[in-house]
């Protein structure tokens, strides 16, 4: 998964990953600056610390692309709001064709564990929880070793580095829902309840874990605090190549040649991660469109390839940077196909809490189902649309729905004809297409 | 409370500040859709079906959608209901929910008075587009009076979040995810909170209705209705029950009851004894005519001694015996003695006593339940003691229950109070600018909690939200009490807690500190001692000064066991009780005695040996509903309404008159008890020849109206006063119509009694409130609180009562009823060193016997309805496991107490205290001891020896 050729660019988040699918251990980890930053971290105040971040422009990795340190600051004081702090770091990751927490977490475990004990300083948590997907069980298993390495070493538990600063972490796996990727849900999850979201406001800075003030970050985010404390906001904001700063693991999935994960500066085109990278299309398929950052943002076109992978340009094109992991649409695959695909995924994993989401998204089911089946009727795809609009943003308790609603409606956009022939067709066309190339349904 | 000002459609109006927009628009009166808010329980967001457009401004045209009841409402904010698109996406809402909905609205007992069929109406969705299939579930056997029919569903959560939040019941989860969530048990079985009954109304649609209902069916609109009062405990909660004559005789025509809305009372909650325990009125043991004591013993009767048999006697000759005896009572040749109730009227215990005259009448209970409610009254009459709404014990920041199990004698109250254990929560989301209705976000909320502190004989309902639990005797709790009343002084001065602090000390500081502190107490324990301990604390928490906003008085709720237990301490001294009677009639007298028994059962009063030697040599007549143990001994037995059959007034424990109407002309020859009496009397009258040859009775041989009776008491008895402004009032009647009982939709009237005869027959004529059995007259609730049907265009399911209230969850509109006793302001003196807590018993071999309540089991009436009688379950004694090791005695074993034919299951329970026994109340006659020896518990054995032949 990793980049088979040497790296040309700077790479701090996988620097310690080899191509051996072993955990990087704590001495070889210490051996290369490993928890230099947190070290550093414990030296400034913990305002330094947020404003730091902030001034960094380190943006949530997650999907939403937040401005970390600006999250932070929303943390009130003790005066305010008195009691215990929480950091939670989102390992739940489900997102459809994402794969980039999973890297970090079963490779360079340490990296995680010191991005999360210097979030923790910085808003002044003394517990940590690591939520991880429950399907990734080699990722729990060399988290935990590496958690008992750090305690054993001083670097987690009471006073660390001798400082007055004291953190425990403790691994938590999900029983398996995508909403837990959704901060609030998660929450929910964490303190034994329905897996279902909060309403916000209350933020979770305000009232998170157990009503306390809390800071949800994703395992990407906390994986670029080492360095970025280690060697300065302006160094880190120099690692982008357009807006947006740092460096982000890009992946790609689907018919190209060598589908994977890499680390690239923010900012780096589409058509280098998919051409360069992995490797452009398998033979005798052409790029039909894709998935920029996961199962639940806007499909693109090939007219998109020479965005650059920054947040708000992949925003203004009409789609989302996501999770930055490319998922790809090829000229043999029924685009409705994909679409019904992704959006059973999305039925199966509504929370069931609010109207639009849970009971329509199996409609939309029902309908891509039967189009696909050739059971279609002329009104449908209108009717697709105005499901779609109705679980966009604002109108459904949390962002699940409006997630799903993105890919329907861009394939609706961009592949509406490929919707139409399924109806003049009266079936999927792309089938004996399949069958042709022995492809799997 | 602040105001705003907002533009809804190109309006202004003018609203509370903080509320969300949801509630400002149902209080402006708006039909605007909404399913996951309840009034009682707030916002969370989930269905999105109250969906408006907010603009930034007014110049703004585009706007956004929001969701109104999470949207706090803007000063200066421009929103509209109407706009296209927030009409068609509620639309959409609706066709969402309606994809799995089986649309069986013919079959389903919420049609017609379904909020998701409002709902739909009002969102105007017509067209199903969905064409796949409707997932479905199983349903569950939730016990004898909940249905549930999952299919329904429309995924609101109502359901949990009031199970669950708001009631603390643990076994109704939301369970699965998507569209497969499943609201219902992990298996199948009663639904274990007492207030389970409130799903039905809770419930949005058909998915939780009420199964005591579905048995004889029929729908809302054909049902007639009155605005009622509970009969099954003290607190007073208002009702609405409903009936219908089937036309072939049926004397059940009691079909339910369901909340009828009281802010300061029930609000929207009712607890299952008051929602369920109505079928006592449908009972087979129903009396419906008169009966006679037969002169012929059957031959091999089973009848014990004194056990009379009867035989129906035409309701004149009944008049006639009983003028009779009047007559004879009145030439001074019979000793006529009346027993009132604590479970019936005030006029019917007024009719009572003018009857008997003052001197011969006597309440219908023990001398020490007596002396507790005369006590209950001298308290309350305190300057510096007040009895809290429910609304004021939703809010106490501090609460202190002294032995009274309210969860099963005030049941109510226990939900209230219940509210007040998030009153922690509620301060930190101020302190958050949470806003309160954010129901969900306060709940999430870290706080400590609430201090609740619980003393009680048995472990309670309540336990799971209490700060700290004991388990005591009353005198115990009583000594707690006095114990808390010492260390207040210090308490008030320094408010911190420290560990080595006793429970005495924990309490006096939280109650100390508290702005809204509450006491309960009540008087199941049976003890005097305990009351005036309560009264103490409550009466030194009124001099602290941190006490509620300088009111000088604090609150004390103090539990009554019956629906007008108060009203009858009103009408007769201290001494007037049942012991009293009985040593007057042992006394040697050469008059022959009549007792004139008004719903009252002896046997459920007194232990079985006193209550026989009442009656025995005695002459017994007896007006009751229901057949019971003293009718078995009755000579004549008349056969009373039951509440919904009449119309009279309740004074419920906080000293609150309410008048109750008749919702049903009953069955048979069923009236009023004191009908029965005041036609006795004009017999008499008659026969005298005229109503001024009886001087003493003219008034009453002349009564025709239950108003006649109210106002005599009115007039003659100071504190009963207000009886006169309790209406119903005759002046208000809107262009002379009276109040109809029948909605407009009423079916069948020219053919219900059709198979009797073809010609319509005129309904009957209500003499006692302007109100008709029929369809005609006001409707509409908004114009008279005599309207329990509480309907408004569009809305048909009880969510309109918004429609009669100043705004959601505030006061009804008119005016609801009730009016405070006008009881004389007198200190209650008392001495803390002298509140007759009496010292451990000398004998410490004897087992301290305590009353234990159950709300199914414990109640006189409702333990007979039918759905009820299913799990009231056996007779029982509770023991510590030591005291059980001394004993010898295993659980499940089967005892016998002295004086009684009962045998009781024992039950062994560590959250118990020791050397005590605790017995079922209800399930046998009381016991005669307040202690008894272990000897005296003897093992049952079915075939006793010497028995055998």
């Amino acid at each position: 998964m990793t980049n088979p050729e040497p790296h040309s660019v700077p790479n701090p988040l996988t620097k310690n990953i080899t191509a051996d699918n072993v955990a990087t251990p704590i001495d070889r980890y210490r051996e290369n600056d490993g928890y230099c930053g947190l070290l550093k971290a414990l030296e400034l105040s913990p305002q330094a610390v947020i404003d730091s971040v902030q001034a960094a422009g380190l943006r949530g990795r997650g999907g939403a692309g937040f401005n970390t340190g600006l999250k932070w600051s929303f943390v009130p004081d003790q005066d305010k709001v008195p009691g215990p702090r929480y950091l939670v770091c989102n390992a739940d990751e489900m997102e459809p064709g994402t794969f980039k927490d999973r890297l970090l977490m079963e490779r360079d475990p340490h990296l995680l564990l010191e991005g999360m004990a210097i979030a923790a300083y910085a808003i002044g948590a003394e517990r940590a929880f690591i939520f991880i997907r429950g399907e990734y069980f080699l990722a729990t298993e060399r988290l935990q070793r590496a958690i008992d390495e750090a305690r054993a070493a001083g670097l987690l538990g009471k006073n660390i580095g001798g400082n007055r600063f004291s953190l425990d972490i403790y691994l938590h796996r999900s029983s398996g829902n995508y909403i837990c990727g959704e901060e609030t849900a998660l929450l929910n999850a964490l303190e034994g309840k329905r897996a279902i979201p909060r309403a916000k406001p209350p933020f979770p800075q305000v009232s998170g874990l157990w009503g306390q003030p809390t800071v949800v970050n994703n395992v990407e985010t906390l994986c670029n605090l080492p360095h970025l404390i280690s060697h300065g906001e302006e160094w880190y904001r120099q690692l982008g190549r357009h807006k947006d700063t740092g460096t982000k693991l890009f992946g790609v999935s689907g018919r190209v040649k060598n589908p994977g994960v890499w680390e690239l500066p923010m900012g780096t085109p589409v058509r280098e991660i998919i051409e360069q990278y992995a490797g452009g299309m398998l033979d005798g398929f052409r790029l039909k469109g894709f998935l920029p950052g996961g199962g639940s943002t806007d499909f693109l076109t090939p007219d998109h390839l020479d965005l650059a992978m920054d947040y708000d340009v992949i925003g203004e094109a009409g789609s989302r940077m996501g999770t930055g992991t490319i998922t790809i649409l090829d000229d043999h695959s029924c685009p409705l196909g994909l679409t019904l695909n992704l959006q059973q995924f999305f039925a199966r994993e509504s929370c069931g809490w609010c109207t639009p989401c849970r009971d329509g998204l199996p409609w939309v089911v029902e309908i891509l189902t039967r189009l696909e089946s050739g059971n279609g009727r002329a009104q449908d795809l209108d009717l697709l649309e105005e499901l779609a609009t109705g679980m966009g943003p604002g109108n459904t308790f949390c962002a699940l729905a409006p997630g799903a609603a993105e890919p329907l409606l861009s394939a609706l956009k961009y592949f509406r004809e490929d919707f139409e022939r399924h109806l003049q067709y009266g079936g999927c066309p792309f089938a004996d297409d399949r069958r042709a190339l022995l492809l799997p349904a | 409370m602040a105001k705003v000002t907002i533009t809804i459609d190109d309006r202004e109006y003018e609203v509370d500040e903080g509320q969300n927009l949801l509630h400002a628009c149902l209080g402006l009166k708006k039909n605007l859709p909404y399913f996951c808010w309840h009034p009682a329980m707030g916002s969370v967001g989930a269905c999105r079906q109250c969906a408006v457009i907010e603009y930034m401004a007014r110049d703004d045209t585009r706007g956004r959608l929001i969701i109104s009841c999470m949207t706090p409402v803007r000063d200066g904010g421009v929103y509209s209901l109407e706009d296209e698109r927030a009409q068609s996406f509620r639309a959409g809402i609706i066709e969402k929910m309606m994809v799995n909905h089986p649309h069986d609205c013919p079959v389903c007992e919420e049609g017609g008075e379904c909020h998701l069929q409002d709902m739909t109406l009002m969102s105007a969705h017509t067209m199903r587009r969905y064409s796949g299939r409707k997932r479905t579930f199983n349903n569950q056997n939730l016990g004898p009076f909940i249905n549930h029919e999952m299919n329904r569903c429309i995924t609101c959560y109502r359901c949990v979040r009031y199970y669950q939040d708001y009631a603390g019941g643990r076994d109704l989860q939301a369970l699965g995810r998507n569209q497969q969530v499943y609201f219902g048990r992990a298996e199948d079985g009663r639904l274990e909170n007492g207030f389970s009954g409130n799903l039905v109304e809770v419930c949005p649609t058909g998915v939780f209705t009420d199964k005591t209902f579905s048995r004889r069916f029929v729908r809302k609109w054909d049902l007639q209705t009155a605005p009622s009062v509970c009969e099954h405990c003290g607190v007073g909660c208002n009702t609405a029950p409903g009936a219908r004559d089937d036309g072939k005789g049926d004397p059940r025509k009691l079909r339910r009851v369901v909340n009828l809305y009281h802010r300061d009372i029930n609000g929207y909650f009712l607890c299952d004894r008051g929602r369920f325990g109505y079928e006592y009125a449908n009972s087979p043991e129903r009396i419906l005519q008169p009966l006679q004591a037969d002169t012929q013993p059957l031959i091999q009767s089973t009848a014990a001694a004194g056990e009379k048999i009867h035989r129906p006697l035409p309701p004149q000759d009944a008049v006639a015996q009983l003028a009779d005896i009047i007559e004879e009572a009145r030439l001074g040749k019979r000793r006529l003695l009346g027993i009132g109730s604590t479970r019936t009227s005030l006029e019917n215990n007024y009719a009572l006593k003018t009857l008997v005259g003052p001197a011969n009448f006597y309440a219908g209970v023990s001398a020490g339940t007596l002396q507790l409610l005369h006590l209950v009254n001298a308290i309350q009459q305190d300057p510096q003691i007040h009895s809290p709404s429910t609304p004021e014990i939703e809010q106490a920041d501090a609460v202190l229950i002294l032995g009274e199990d309210i969860s099963n004698t005030a049941p109510r109250i226990a939900l209230a109070v219940r509210q007040a254990a998030a009153e922690q929560q509620r301060q930190r989301a101020r302190a958050l600018d949470i806003p309160l209705w954010q129901d969900a976000s306060v709940r999430q909320l870290d706080s400590p909690p609430t201090p609740i502190f619980i003393a009680a004989v048995e472990g309670t309902d309540l336990d799971g939200i209490a700060r700290e639990t004991v388990y005591a005797t009353p005198d115990e709790i009583a000594e707690l009490a006095l114990e808390v009343v010492n260390q207040l002084p210090g308490a008030v001065t320094e408010s911190q807690t420290e560990a080595s602090d006793s429970l005495a000390t924990q309490i006096a500081r939280a109650l100390a500190s508290a702005r809204k502190p509450l006491i309960v107490c009540g008087c199941g324990l049976q003890s005097p001692a305990l009351l005036r301990a309560a009264a103490a604390l409550a009466k030194a928490l009124a001099a602290n000064p941190v006490n509620s906003e300088g009111t000088a008085s604090c609150a004390l709720y103090l539990a009554c066991a019956d629906a007008n237990s108060l009203g009858l301490t009103q009408l007769c001294s201290e001494q007037q009780h049942l012991e009293q009677l009985l040593s007057e009639t042992a006394q040697e007298n050469s008059l022959p005695s009549t007792l004139l028994a008004m719903e009252v059962d002896l046997f459920w009063q007194l232990p079985d040996e006193q209550a026989a030697r009442i009656l025995h040599g005695n002459q017994l007549i007896q007006l009751d509903s229901l057949y019971n143990h003293t009718s078995r001994f009755a000579q004549l037995l008349l056969p009373s309404a039951a509440t919904p059959e009449s119309e009279g007034t309740f004074v419920n424990s906080s000293g609150l008159a309410q008048r109750y109407y008749t919702v049903y002309e009953p069955s048979g020859y069923i009236q009023e008890s004191w009908r029965w009496l005041a036609n006795a009397t004009a017999a008499c009258a008659a026969r005298a020849g005229g109503v001024e040859k009886i001087p003493a009775l003219a008034d009453m041989a002349q009564w025709q109206h239950v108003t006649q009776v109210s106002a005599a008491m009115a007039a003659g008895i100071p504190q009963l006063s207000p009886l006169s402004e309790l209406g119903p009032d005759w002046n208000t009647l809107v262009a002379g119509a009276p109040v109809a009982r029948q909605s407009h939709r009423f079916s069948g009237r020219t053919a219900l009694q059709a198979e009797v005869a073809v010609a319509e027959q005129p309904p009957p004529r209500d003499p006692d409130a302007p109100m008709a059995f029929s369809m005609e007259g006001i409707q509409f609730a908004g114009y008279s609180p005599l309207q329990a049907n509480i309907w408004a265009p569009g809305w048909n399911s009880d969510q309109a009562i918004h429609k009669f209230q100043n705004q959601p969850g505030g006061e009804r509109a008119p005016a609801a009823s009730g009016q405070s006793l006008r009881r004389a302001t007198k200190v209650f003196e008392i001495q803390v060193t002298d509140t007759g807590v009496p010292k451990t018993p000398v004998n410490a071999d004897l087992l301290t016997t305590l009353p234990l309540y159950r709300l199914f089991g414990s109640g006189e009436l409702s333990r007979r309805a039918r759905s009820i009688a299913t799990v009231v379950g056996q007779a029982f004694v509770h023991l510590h496991p030591d005291d059980a090791r001394a004993l010898a005695l295993c659980a499940g074993e089967q005892v016998c107490l002295p004086g009684s034919d009962t045998t009781f299951e024992v039950k062994i329970t560590a959250v118990a205290p020791q050397r005590c026994i605790g017995i079922s109340a209800g399930y046998s006659s009381p016991q005669a001891v307040v202690a008894m020896s272990p000897q005296d518990i003897r093992p049952f054995v079915e075939n006793p020896q010497g028995n055998s032949s």
